[in-house]
């Protein structure tokens, strides 16, 4: 059959939907309730392309093709509106991208991953990271006014952490040459600066006290930088769509930072989740909805945990769900 | 918890009682089923049982039945009904549907707790006896504002009168018990004395005079029939009785009071006996003595007066749908026969192919009255066309706060609906028919249950009926308290035991439906005007109505206005006539402002749009739409933004979180219209609300999203300055709470009825000095200003 997609005309099969056609022609539609070949419901509305009929928005990822349909998928007014749909997932999203650390470090040194590695113990990696983007004999720290520790967020819950001081235990540690024959490839994070980047926000008093109780390795770091950055649709199309900040501000109700071990290398972390679906439409008694409307969560019950696989992580497009 | 069921079972150990809840469960579930799609009428019957949902008895459920963890979460947490933790042995709703929130519902709720002495976190009362919910209709609209205990309906309930209540329904309790023998007097019937027996009427005190009528006859010796009538929608002049006598003549008494019966059937009736006259009498002389009231006083005059209101209601209506309302009895199905009741069935199943009827409703013109107005029988073409067996199901699951059309429809016309549904079953080949109704309207169920078996009784349903090849029944589903359910998808996807998620159209439920099958799904009103149309033929049905909308259309009249209550009139009726003329004009004398239509999913039609033609598109075309038909009256005193901001406020809780537009947009448009309605907004807020509203309508996903943001842009369109006055901080009409106080003026004599009315103690009590509101203290609960006499408390601005 054909159809008309922005003024073209397309020969399509019908058995297909929508996204698969038009990405197939090149059409770069952003989606990210729908993963080709997964069991899925239309949620997100990103995918969204406008019925020139009727101008109704449709999800692409759900909606087949009929003779004569007439799609819109590039104008403005189909952008504003994905932008949007993206803006208020975005207002829901309690979450920081990167790590406000490593987002004001002058020497673009990768602090977030440092730490980690610091926190893990695997010192020479960490010593090998940081020799990759800067002078381990000369560490531009000393003359540095710490942006770092003035905006870390461990700040607003108690004290910083000592950040400047980790570096500079890194640096000298003494590393067997086993451990350090290893290059770091990584050379700074200068890409991040031109992504869309979420910020969490204020704590609450009680997420305070929580978070004190919890984070408690030897640098204290929260360990803000998401776990999920690779993989992330969110972000990714947040930064195509030149995202700065959703205007809708941030008011979710989402517990920050609460991550669930599910199963192996499997974490849940529930303040990132967009409800798309997909982790509970493709598991079996594992992850389900609780409660309606905006107060909609995914959970999963303790006895289920077992049901699930770790091979969620990648259908998740967000880091909510991810490896560890 | 375990010491409560210990309490409920008698038995003393913790491991014995749940023994026994094992065994109840059990017997629930080889009762109900044990496949996935019981889920819902299985955790009502567990939740009928033992008031909550008990683990123990939800444990047994995953042992012994398909149902998962994932399931049950999903489905117990997604319905308002259930609930995990016990209520209290009572549980008091407060409805604050549309009609009720404009009187001042949330204060009742907020009395209610006070009294009971319920704290902030919690909803039962320390000692377990209430429980205490909001709940988003009842459909007693007429009666606003309304609330339930248990299962008894108290109307017109202000927050001073919460006391009252309570007092009555404990008294109640212990009355409940006795006179139940006083039926089978045998001899000749003298006449017959008729009641509207809805949940509505008995709310407002007929069955009190249901009681004392039963009571006066065994004293008097009068023996005449006591029969329960469809709804005569004449809620605000209830409760009513109708006299009927052997000559045919048949009297009305509305606004009766419980006391007066007596007097009203001595004035028809004879007693038995010439000494129970003689009594009687000498009874009855005492008795006008005692209460300074003579026999004219109560029989004559007043009748005329009482009346005159009740006739101008009812004239300008038109009967199709409520045909024989005031004199049929509902569950008298060889009446409702006698009347030319099922005549149309039998002229469908015996002289009309399916074809045939198809095309005689779609010539009628008739549209869906559930609220998309989708002509009904190019549903029913679509559904024939399949050529497989299907469902037909009866969309009741009304939810619109303000609506109560298909509640009445099913417990007064019961018959009539279920007619409409074997014909439209025979005409798109259906095998089973399913009545969808949503829970809180417990009565519908039972009339309809009992409805059934009747006409199962009389071959109406079942195998072969009327002697034809054609088989089909019907069954109940009770619906589970969502709003999002009375979307045609959605209420599929709840009979399957899912949560309510709408899934996109197509596929349609005509083609697929419930359990993959083509599926019809009509509004009980539609239904109920389907044997009008194959008795009467097409052309009959066409002479009624508007180019585009055909028929007649009833309407919940509600809110601000003297007479509401149920009506039928022809479509193309103004909303001016239907108020005026009708409704007898805007209560209190107060200018009207506009008539919200539609619920949640309709509009705020200012005043002088309200000479405009009430039809599907009309309505449509001023940002409106006909929804299931709720009709709220706003007056001048009701504020538009408060209006919009209860809309939204609904649908957000009601939203079944699937679609980003509708889960998060419609929470961050409510979040906008709580700055605007505490004074914390910008002007730029109020663009950012309508951008918000117009994305939403064009990408929700299904109709209770797109339809959202319509109270909204409907008020944005008619009264943006009233938005706009909000930004600085004020709302004329004192609705919005935060921006205003009360205050004392100099009008004030010191009487101090008020600061002994005042519940939470912010007016000091000061014998004949000027009284002072204390704003820290005042919930401006409006107590006050029903007391003074001297007019003297007035809303200011803060």
């Amino acid at each position: 059959m054909k159809i008309i997609v922005n003024d073209k005309e397309l020969e399509v099969s019908g058995q297909r939907v929508l996204i698969d056609e038009l990405r197939e022609v090149g059409c770069d539609i952003p989606s990210l309730c729908y993963a080709s070949g997964a069991n899925h419901q239309a949620s997100c509305m990103v995918c969204m392309v406008r019925n020139v009929a009727n101008d109704q928005m449709l999800p692409s990822c759900s909606t087949y093709p009929v003779e004569g349909m007439h799609i819109d998928t590039e104008s403005d007014d189909v952008k504003a509106l994905r932008r949007m749909s993206l803006e208020l997932l975005l207002s829901d999203h309690r979450a920081d991208c990167e790590a406000p650390c490593s987002m004001v470090c002058p020497a673009g040194i990768d602090l977030a991953r440092l730490i980690l590695l610091y926190d893990r113990g695997q010192m020479s990696e960490a010593q090998s990271l940081l020799a990759s983007q800067t002078d381990l004999n000369n560490l531009p720290c000393a003359d540095c006014k710490g942006g770092c520790e003035k905006v870390c967020r461990r700040g607003t819950v108690d004290k910083c952490v000592d950040i400047k001081n980790i570096i500079k235990e890194i640096s000298v540690s003494k590393v067997t040459a086993m451990d350090g024959g290893r290059q770091s490839s990584n050379s700074g994070r200068q890409v991040a600066d031109k992504k869309f980047s979420s910020k969490l926000g204020r704590f609450t008093e009680s997420e305070k006290a929580w978070l004190k109780e919890v984070y408690t390795q030897p640098s204290r770091c929260l360990h803000c930088a998401c776990e999920g950055q690779d993989k992330c649709k969110l972000r990714t199309y947040a930064s195509q769509a030149g995202i700065k900040s959703s205007r809708y501000g941030v008011a979710s109700r989402q517990i920050v930072k609460e991550q669930q071990h599910i199963v192996g290398r499997l974490y849940f972390e529930p303040a990132k989740c967009v409800r798309c679906g997909l982790c509970v439409y493709n598991s079996q008694d594992g992850f389900t909805f609780q409660h309606r409307g905006f107060d909609m969560q995914v959970v999963i019950p303790e006895q289920s945990r077992s049901h699930v696989d770790e091979h969620l992580a990648q259908l998740c497009p967000t880091g909510a769900l991810f490896l560890k | 918890m375990e010491n409560n069921k210990c309490k409920d079972c008698g038995l003393s150990s913790p491991q014995e009682s749940i023994e026994v809840m094992r065994r109840k469960t059990d017997a629930i579930i080889d009762r109900i089923g044990t496949s996935r799609e019981k889920i819902i009428p299985l955790l009502q019957a567990i939740q009928q049982e033992f008031n909550y949902l008990p683990s123990d008895a939800i444990e047994r459920l995953y042992e012994r039945t398909d149902i998962d963890r994932a399931q049950l979460i999903s489905v117990s947490s997604f319905y308002s009904q259930f609930r995990m933790v016990p209520y209290g042995k009572h549980v008091i709703k407060v409805c604050i549907g549309t009609a009720c929130h404009v009187k001042g519902a949330n204060n009742v709720y907020d009395a209610f707790k006070r009294e009971l002495a319920i704290g902030e976190d919690s909803v039962t009362t320390a000692d377990q006896q209430y429980s205490i919910e909001k709940v988003a209709c009842l459909g007693c609209c007429a009666l606003a504002p309304v609330v339930q205990i248990d299962n008894k309906i108290f109307g017109h309930v202000q927050p001073g009168r919460v006391r009252e209540v309570l007092v009555e329904f404990e008294s109640m309790l212990s009355a409940s018990e006795q006179d139940k023998a006083s039926e089978g007097l045998q001899d000749q019937i003298q006449g017959e004395v008729r009641l509207g027996m809805e949940n509505c009427c008995q709310a407002s005190g007929t069955a009190e005079v249901h009681a004392a009528v039963v009571a006066a006859c065994k004293d008097l010796g009068i023996n005449i029939r006591i029969k329960p009538i469809s709804c005569v929608g004449a809620c605000n002049q209830v409760p009513l009785i109708d006299v009927a006598t052997l000559d045919g003549s048949i009297i009305r008494y509305p606004n009766i009071k419980p006391e007066e019966v007596k007097e009203i059937l001595l004035h028809h009736f004879r007693p038995a006996s010439r000494l129970r006259r003689l009594r009687n009498a000498i009874l009855n002389q005492i008795d006008t003595f005692h209460t300074d009231q003579t026999w004219d006083n109560i029989l004559f005059t007043p009748e005329k007066e009482r009346t005159q209101s009740i006739n101008t209601f009812l004239n300008g209506q038109h009967r199709i749908t409520t045909e024989g309302f005031g004199h049929l009895n509902p569950l008298d199905i060889d009446e409702y026969i006698s009347l030319g009741g099922f005549d149309a069935l039998k002229k469908a199943l015996e002289a009309m192919t399916r074809q045939q009827i198809i095309d005689e409703v779609l010539k009628s013109g008739i549209r869906g009255r559930g609220g998309g107005g989708f002509p009904t029988g190019r549903k029913w073409q679509l559904v024939a066309d399949n050529q497989k067996a299907a469902y037909v199901i009866c969309n009741g699951d009304e939810g619109d706060p303000g609506a109560f059309m298909d509640r009445i429809l099913l417990e007064s016309y019961p018959l009539r609906v279920i007619e409409g549904m074997i014909i439209a079953a025979y005409a798109v080949g259906a095998v089973e028919g399913v009545f969808y109704i949503r829970a809180e309207y417990p009565q519908a169920v039972i009339r309809i249950r009992k409805a059934l078996d009747l006409c199962r009784q009389k071959g109406l349903l079942g195998k072969q009926i009327l002697g034809t090849d054609f088989s089909f029944d019907i069954r109940v589903f009770e619906g589970a308290g969502a709003f999002v359910c009375g979307e045609e998808t959605a209420l599929i996807a709840s009979i399957e035991g899912k949560r309510g998620f709408p899934h996109l159209r197509p596929p349609y439920p005509a083609q697929s439906g419930l359990f993959g099958q083509p599926t019809l799904i009509n509004n009980v009103e539609t239904l109920s005007q389907i044997a009008y149309i194959i008795r009467q033929g097409a052309d009959e049905y066409r002479k009624v109505g508007t180019e585009g909308s055909r028929g007649t259309k009833v309407f919940a009249l509600a809110g601000k206005v003297n007479h509401g209550g149920l009506i039928e009139v022809p479509m193309g009726t103004t909303l001016r006539q239907i108020v005026d003329e009708i409704g007898g004009g805007v209560e209190g004398g107060e200018a009207l402002k506009a008539v919200q239509t539609g619920g949640p999913s309709g509009g705020c039609m200012p005043a002088e749009l309200c000479d405009a033609e009430v039809d599907f598109d009309a309505l449509n075309q001023m940002g409106a739409i006909m929804g299931s038909g709720g009709l709220v009256v706003l007056s001048e005193s009701s504020c538009m933004v408060d209006v919009a901001r209860y809309f939204l406020n609904f649908t957000s809780e009601e939203s079944c979180g699937k679609c980003t537009f509708c889960r998060v947009g419609i929470r961050r448009m409510l979040d906008i219209l709580d700055r605007l309605s505490t004074g914390q907004a910008k002007m730029e807020d109020i663009d950012r609300l309508e951008e918000l509203a117009l994305a939403i309508k064009r990408s929700a996903l299904c109709g209770l999203g797109k339809t959202a943001p319509n109270p909204v842009l409907s008020t944005l369109r008619y009264f943006r300055h009233e938005y706009e006055e909000h930004v600085q901080g004020i709302c004329r009409t004192g609705s919005c709470k935060h921006m205003v106080k009360l205050q004392i003026t100099d009008d004030c004599v010191g009487c101090t009825k008020c600061a002994r009315s005042c519940p939470s103690e912010a007016i000091a009590y000061a014998p004949y000095e000027k009284h002072v509101i204390d704003t820290e203290k005042c919930t401006q609960c409006g107590l006050c200003i029903d007391e003074c006499d001297y007019n003297a408390i007035k809303k200011v601005k803060k």
